[in-house]
């Protein structure tokens, strides 16, 4: 198996693209971790990271977020083998219900730290 | 029309005294539309060069022999169309991920070991005596496990798989589709004599859904689907309360 096979079409490029978005995601919540642990000690010890290089990571990590998020969810029909009244839900169903469940939590996570931040 | 001619490149070895498999070109003629990539190695066996080796039999898409390589993609022979390629060559290789035999032939003893450890057959814990009759199944009973009964053994799907090129240990996705075939099957009582295979390491938790094995199948099968519904169950069978009930 050589090392490069994914990039031989891209099926595998995509794949291989959805598990390594793991990998800044990671870095990031790492990041807030420590930040988290810093808020909790010392005042001077916390210092918000508003630097240029920083919020450009920031937004690098949302898009692969986003995209392992969005491949993650398309991902659930396929998965899922849901039954109503013996009926199987139809997959596109699961789907639809996946991305309302992430709309929903995404608002109800985007409230609290707005609310928190008054 | 005559005249036009394609390109296929076949890979030869022999073991005996070759240290690696080499491309041969060949130019053969191609001489109607519906000419399919094994037609083409067919001529070069009648025609050009009768040492070459494949396998085929049934040239209709049923018995899964004749899966190889084509321009780099796991197809059936018999169902890839020369015209499709034309006037590009058609490069024709054996099956990735698998041991080769001699020129465009491999061994499928893994895959046939896999195969039997599943168990693809249906297992009652008693058998019902034939002269009771039949075993009626209701139509959604049978849509079941219906789509995961056309595998054909082809092995495309393993030769899509990179996981199953990294660790040949893996079960594979056409043996868990046809676990699964038996498993959803109402008239089928073996879940628990497959479990110890498809549920183990290298059973279904080696998979980690590239999804590729569905792309390539030739039957429609979705062994990817197969895969990622088996880890649900048995996650579920450890984790609720009754859970590993039969």
């Amino acid at each position: 198996m050589p090392a490069n096979w994914w990039t031989r079409n891209r099926h595998y490029f995509n794949y291989m693209l959805r598990e390594f978005s793991s990998v800044p995601m990671a870095l990031w919540m790492l990041w807030l971790l420590v930040e988290i642990q810093r808020a909790g000690g010392p005042a001077p010890r916390y210092h918000a990271h508003g630097s240029p290089a920083f919020i450009a990571f920031s937004v690098i990590v949302l898009l692969f977020s986003l995209y392992h998020s969005v491949t993650f969810l398309s991902l659930a029909g396929t998965i899922l083998r849901l039954k109503v009244f013996d009926r199987p839900v139809p997959p596109r169903l699961i789907v639809l219900a996946m991305f309302g469940m992430w709309l929903v939590a995404s608002v109800v996570v985007a409230f609290v730290l707005v609310w928190f931040a008054r | 029309m005559a005249d036009k001619t394609v390109t296929v490149k076949a890979t030869r070895y022999d073991p005996q005294h070759d240290e690696k498999p080499r491309l041969q070109s060949y130019e053969i003629p191609f001489y109607d539309e519906s000419m399919v990539v094994l037609d083409a190695l067919n001529y070069i066996k009648s025609h050009v060069d009768g040492s070459l080796s494949y396998r085929w039999s049934c040239r209709m898409g049923i018995c899964g022999s004749c899966g190889m390589m084509v321009n780099g993609v796991p197809k059936l022979t018999c169902n890839a169309f020369l015209r499709d390629y034309w006037p590009r060559p058609v490069v024709v290789e054996p099956l990735n991920n698998f041991p080769i035999i001699r020129d465009l032939v491999i061994d499928m003893d893994d895959f046939m070991h896999k195969l039997k450890a599943i168990k693809p057959w249906i297992i009652r814990k008693q058998e019902i005596p034939l002269g009771a009759g039949a075993h009626p199944q209701t139509n959604q009973q049978i849509d079941d496990f219906s789509q995961f009964s056309q595998c054909i053994n082809c092995m495309l799907c393993y030769a899509a798989c990179p996981v199953y090129g990294l660790n040949n240990e893996f079960l594979g996705p056409a043996a868990t589709a046809l676990a699964r075939r038996y498993n959803l099957d109402s008239r089928d009582e073996g879940l628990k004599v497959r479990l110890p295979v498809i549920a183990e390491a290298e059973g279904v938790w080696e998979c980690s859904f590239v999804g590729e094995c569905s792309v390539v199948c030739p039957k429609g099968v979705d062994p990817a689907k197969a895969i990622q519904q088996t880890k649900l169950d048995t996650t579920l069978r450890f984790v609720l309360p009754y859970g590993s009930r039969e």
